[in-house]
């Protein structure tokens, strides 16, 4: 009996979890609207507000938009799907001339985007793409790219040779793409580096912290981690730091404003890669207007990121 | 709290009932089958830097765990736990930073523990006063919480943090981690409280049958309350502590930290309907739990692997205890 009891509170505390999502969606987000009622209208929903990185992504939207005199109604899917798809059927009813979408779902937001085709409206994603529907251009930061900058800067830090670790996302398509241009980089051109430790920090600080302690215990000649993004960085430093290793090379993603401090102090936090939020809102604007004016624009666009170490940081004299 | 009056009826063959009932426990098996499974697999394992590095990965976990035991024995539950780990973190950070002296560590770190236990005094009165179910209500603060961290963050962590902030979370003592201390002093006052004062009594008196506790007297509204009060002290200590260890309040800490702990105490043998299971036994729990991630870390193991190699083992580790006490014959309490 008591099993079943038991059994009855899990699936309970699933169901609460369920219900989290439940009261979630049934809030809706109302957007901000900008700029010039004469222009083009096009629907925004990005997949958070919360993130600095989304914050300069819309920050590069609005100018690009206001300089072409585009009106730009920006939503928030908050990391909802639902929440997202009953925007895009907002902006399908308000018959906007275009879509942006930052998919909090790659496969879910399909349906979605299928319904703005029905209604001949042109979507494009930024930053994530999507599976299913008709996107016109995908415009997102080469995250393979970058995992491959990541891979040469360590490979120059540590010599060319020596074992390194990566603290990674594996669930997250984005994550994946840097961690496997990190090692298709070393695999082609530092074939001395050796991959010896992958573990999932989840993208959050706490998980990375412990994932990079039970990864410098195992391993004890690590030279270097990388971490998929800053969280996961920061979460490698706190260990090293922790357990003194003062010579540990780690390399982040994102340049947040705390990685480019840690780097500026000196930690062993070396490098960043450096996604151009801005730039890639100005290209995404740029494709639009394209699509507009009746040219083609490729499904598929690259915004290089950059590396960001000591060096790059006096030589730009602040941020 | 200021209940300690010592139960004088507890003799050797108290004690005697009690370590059997923790030696009935499959897990403390399990947790020997799976130590000597990744010693073979790697030889790091045994080493005593790894066996503390393992008391540290589980030092948030199991001071966590001590506090939901109490709940969870007097049939409550506490899904708030990750979402007020980063409140108290946060808030702590935000006071350390804005002082930048030794000062306003103390006052941070008192301040973490304020944010705990007035989140402990909210629930409990919510649940103990107006009897809405815990899921409920603690699941509303979970919600309010992680919403109140990115609101005075704007979701950015808050470093800079003045040196006396890494104590309680870097600093080692005798080579045994700080975090590790707190934690078994923590492990340890739980342990006294439930089974050594009248309080524990109640506690368990009332997740057994609520009924017949209130019958015999017991302040039934108090005991329910009292539970959630000092879970959210230790929830403010986890807080503080990881704080500490990240060097950082970071407002996206302790996600799902809620399922990590109920499942320490779970897999440790407490029964969710209340009533029945112990500190010691959440103590195990835990131990299993680091262990298994430690030993699939070290291993190497992918972590799509690791996730359900996680899921499997909890799951297997749930059904061997049950059957353990079915075959007991409800022997333990």
């Amino acid at each position: 009996m008591t099993s079943f009891v038991r059994l009855f509170c899990l699936s309970l505390l699933i169901a609460s979890f369920a219900l989290i999502n439940g009261c979630q969606r049934a809030e809706q987000g109302g957007g901000s609207t900008s700029s010039s009622p004469t222009g083009k209208r096009i629907g925004v929903t990005l997949l958070t507000r919360e993130h600095e990185f989304y914050r300069d992504l819309e920050a590069g939207l609005k100018d690009a938009a206001d300089r072409q005199g585009y009106q730009l109604t920006v939503t928030s899917g908050d990391f909802d799907l639902a929440k997202q798809q009953s925007q895009i059927e907002n902006f399908v009813v308000q018959k906007m001339d275009a879509i942006i979408v930052c998919p909090a779902d790659s496969k879910g937001i399909g349906p979605a985007i299928e319904q703005a085709n029905n209604a001949g409206i042109p979507v494009f994603t930024a930053d994530i793409a999507a599976q299913g529907g008709r996107v016109v251009s995908h415009v997102a930061s080469d995250n393979l790219a970058g995992g491959r900058l990541a891979a040469d800067f360590i490979a120059r830090a540590i010599g060319g040779q020596g074992s390194v670790g990566i603290i990674g996302q594996q669930e997250v398509q984005t994550g994946l793409d840097r961690e496997n241009g990190f090692k298709e980089e070393l695999a082609a051109k530092h074939p001395n580096i050796k991959v010896v430790a992958v573990l999932n920090g989840g993208g959050v600080r706490d998980r990375s912290l412990k994932a990079a302690e039970d990864m410098l215990q195992g391993n004890s000649g690590l030279k270097a981690i990388f971490g998929i993004n800053d969280d996961s960085a920061l979460g490698a430093l706190s260990a090293a730091e922790a357990r003194g290793r003062a010579d540990l090379v780690i390399v982040g993603y994102d340049a947040t404003p705390e990685a480019v401090e840690a780097i500026r102090r000196g930690s062993q936090l070396k490098a960043d890669v450096a996604q151009q939020p801005r730039d890639l809102g100005a290209k995404t604007i740029e494709v639009i207007r394209t699509h507009f004016a009746g040219g083609q624009s490729p499904a598929s666009i690259s915004v290089p990121v950059k590396i960001v170490d000591a060096e790059s940081l006096k030589a730009s004299g602040g941020q | 709290m200021s209940q300690v009056t010592t139960e004088k009826g507890v003799g050797l063959r108290g004690r005697i009932s009690e370590w059997r009932r923790v030696t009935e426990y499959v897990i403390v098996f399990a947790i020997l089958i799976e130590s000597v499974a990744f010693a073979i697999i790697s030889p790091e394992f045994f080493s005593v830097p790894n066996l503390i590095n393992i008391a540290l990965s589980i030092a948030i976990t199991g001071i966590l765990a001590v506090g939901m035991t109490m709940v969870i024995l007097t049939g409550g539950i506490d899904l708030s736990v990750g979402s007020v780990v980063a409140l108290a973190g946060v808030v702590a950070a935000m006071i350390a930073a804005g002082g930048g002296s030794t000062a306003s560590v103390l006052l941070g770190s008192a301040a973490a523990l304020a944010v705990g236990v007035a989140v402990g005094i909210f629930n409990g009165f919510v649940v103990a006063q107006f009897r809405v179910p815990p899921f409920v209500a603690t699941l509303a603060m979970l919600t309010i919480c992680r919403g109140l961290v990115f609101t005075i963050t704007g979701g950015r962590s808050i470093s800079n943090l003045p040196p006396a902030f890494a104590i309680v979370g870097r600093e080692r003592v005798l080579g045994l981690p700080v975090p590790v201390i707190i934690m078994f002093v923590v492990f340890a006052a739980g342990w006294v409280l439930l089974t050594r004062t009248v309080f524990g009594r109640y506690v368990y008196a009332l997740g057994g049958n609520p009924r017949a506790a209130f019958h015999a007297g017991v302040n039934t509204k108090l005991i329910t309350f009292l539970p959630y009060v000092l879970n959210g002290l230790l929830v403010g200590l986890a807080g503080l502590v990881l704080a500490s260890r990240l060097g950082a309040g970071v407002p996206n800490a302790g996600l799902q930290y809620e399922l990590d702990v109920i499942a320490a105490t779970v897999v440790g043998g407490t029964s969710l309907t209340g009533g029945r299971g112990s500190v010691i036994g959440t103590l195990w729990g835990a131990i299993f739990i680091g262990v298994l991630n430690n030993g699939l870390n070290l291993a190497g193991v992918d972590p799509y692997m690791q996730r359900i190699a996680l899921g499997v083992v909890l799951l297997l580790a749930v059904l061997a205890d049950q059957a353990g006490k079915t075959q007991g014959g409800q022997a333990a309490r």
